[in-house]
């Protein structure tokens, strides 16, 4: 039961960074590989404050947003100066910028030995360390998400994002700032994927980089491609998908050194399938058309 | 310390152009070409250290099996979602995906662990500028030079290598022309793939390989190309110098380990200052 409710939780933390993601990929049509750079700049921020100066999570949630979101600013700035593929090459760049700073600058991050002690959550003499209020406290933030995002979507800012997915040249044609909607997507998208990475943090107590990695950001990736693009309760079924589906293949005896590389295949084939057939997702994939 | 600039500069070189011949022709950010490049390694452990048979001959085939792996991705999948019409950022995800599943068949079957290919000639070493420097590493450098500028003199001084470049900068005239598009994709897939092969087997046999290595082999030279400026041969060579320099510099005067780091660093600041590489030509969305 309690590792039931562990992979719950961890369904949350998916379903809040594939929901951010799918701003912009799904909406403004923006294909980002430094998502769990952003989830990690959260955790890593959350582990030095709360470690060197002991703060609490209702001060290190909006430090991490912040920052996150100043970082994704100047990111943005930079990296949409270019377009299609030379951007994801360029968010690639960023996510490996970042995963070298949390491994080798020692002083800050202890490397690859992590951080280790993270206190549990605190708010105002409450203390939630049990897995049913954490699960509880994480699930009301993803309904949270949903609502604003949905709001977003439903929004005039919105509507400009569909337009620019469609064909950029025609909004900026009609007046829109296209630049400046991009930049303003990609930070919301980032500051959101700050939300699991402090929660991340105090859950588990310790962090290391290898929870960072561009892998991670190839993971939330797909599962943003395999929810739907633009589709948030997608997001939310593609991450209890992919988060249980290590279990679903352990249940069905296949050694460990095995089930990890074969989820990897899985997802991966999944990819190239939904792309070849030019279908929105898994669930577009067995509609009949 | 330059020899060994040079050394890493060659072996880039020979990436951003496997990389280029197919990226110009078919328009596709194709990062499976990683895989092409492992699989060379790989192929030639297989042959060479598991089934032991000669060395040119378990190159040789490993060669021809890489140019078929790379021949099944751009028939059975590449050229099925362009008669599609499919979006171009699908193809970047299809090929991230198709690098997923031949990366992990790779670590399955092989195991994670580095390898190390069986090399005969285990010598001492030559001494060129005051640093000692391998066979292999000589090899290197002759190979890959020599194919940059075979492969030069094919695409400027030949019918075959005109029609790559014809394609290269627009595939609907050529049609028009009566040029045969798929072949001439299909010829430009062949040779980077063999380019991609002879890569990944000099790197292996020059230090060691696992799965992965080359997918970060594959990003230096990609981001080779795009300092050099995308579609010309001259950033090709410059963009490779610049990457190498700045990466064994680096691992000299800071410490080995922030070299990926500085290497997109070298890419982010190339964005801010020069966004279009040093060639100057424009990356735009869509053409008014």
């Amino acid at each position: 039961m309690e590792y039931f409710l562990h992979l719950l939780i961890f369904i949350c933390f998916y379903a809040i960074l594939a929901q951010s993601l799918n701003l912009t990929v799904g909406k403004s049509g923006l294909i980002s590989l430094a998502h769990a750079g952003f989830y990690g700049i959260g955790a890593y921020t959350t582990a030095i404050l709360s470690i060197k100066l002991g703060f609490q999570f209702w001060i290190n949630l909006p430090v991490a947003m912040i920052l996150c979101g100043l970082i994704a600013v100047i990111v943005s700035l930079i990296a949409l100066r270019t377009v299609n593929d030379y951007f994801i090459i360029c968010t690639l760049g960023i996510q490996v910028i970042v995963f070298s700073i949390m491994n080798n600058w020692v002083e800050l991050t202890k490397g690859p030995l992590g951080i280790p002690g993270i206190p549990s959550i605190n708010i105002f003499g409450l203390l939630i360390d049990e897995k049913i209020p954490f699960l509880i406290l994480t699930f009301l933030i993803v309904v949270l998400i949903w609502f604003v995002l949905k709001n977003i979507y439903n929004s005039g800012f919105g509507k400009i994002l569909v337009a620019l997915s469609e064909d950029e040249i025609y909004t900026q044609s009609i007046g829109k700032n296209v630049y400046m909607v991009k930049i303003i997507s990609f930070t919301i998208s980032a500051i959101f994927a700050s939300i699991p990475g402090v929660l991340y943090a105090h859950y588990v107590t310790y962090i290391n980089p290898t929870s960072f990695t561009v892998n991670e950001s190839i993971f939330i990736l797909s599962i943003v491609i395999i929810g739907g693009l633009g589709n948030i309760s997608g997001s939310f079924f593609a991450s209890a998908f992919m988060v249980l589906l290590p279990e679903a293949l352990r249940f069905v005896g296949m050694p460990d050194s095995i089930a990890a590389n074969m989820r990897q295949i899985i997802y991966g084939l999944i990819l190239v399938v939904v792309m070849m057939t030019g279908r929105n997702g898994i669930k577009e994939l067995f509609a009949k058309k | 310390m330059i020899i060994y600039i040079i050394i890493t500069f060659s072996l880039y070189l020979l990436i951003s152009q496997s990389f280029s011949l197919i990226f110009y022709p078919t328009k596709l950010f194709h990062l499976s070409h990683a895989i092409l490049i492992t699989c060379g390694a790989y192929f030639v452990f297989l042959f060479n250290n598991i089934y032991s048979m000669p060395n040119y001959l378990s190159v040789i085939l490993a060669i021809i099996f890489t140019i078929t792996i790379g021949i099944v991705f751009e028939v059975f999948i590449y050229k099925k979602m362009r008669l599609k019409k499919i979006p171009s950022l699908s193809y970047f995800i299809a090929s991230l995906g198709l690098y997923i599943i031949f990366q992990n068949l790779i670590s399955i079957y092989f195991g994670d662990d580095s390898k190390i290919i069986n090399s005969s000639d285990i010598s001492v070493g030559h001494e060129i500028l005051g640093s000692y420097i391998t066979s292999i590493q000589i090899a290197i450098v002759v190979i890959s030079v020599s194919l940059f500028i075979l492969t030069n003199i094919f695409l400027h001084f030949t019918t075959l290598g005109k029609s790559i470049r014809a394609v290269a900068s627009n595939s609907e005239l050529c049609v028009i022309y009566g040029v045969n598009t798929n072949k001439i994709l299909l010829l430009a897939t062949a040779i980077g793939s063999t380019f991609a092969c002879i890569a990944g087997i000099l790197f292996a046999l020059d230090t060691k390989m696992t799965p992965t290595f080359g997918f970060n082999l594959l990003l230096y030279g990609v981001v080779a190309m795009i300092i050099g400026g995308v579609g010309s041969t001259r950033g090709l060579v410059l963009g490779s110098l610049l990457v190498a320099s700045v990466q064994q510099l680096s691992a000299y005067y800071i410490d080995t380990k922030w070299i990926d780091a500085v290497t997109y660093i070298i890419l982010i600041i190339f964005l801010v200052w020069k966004p279009l590489g040093f060639s100057g030509k424009k990356l735009k969305k869509v053409e008014v």
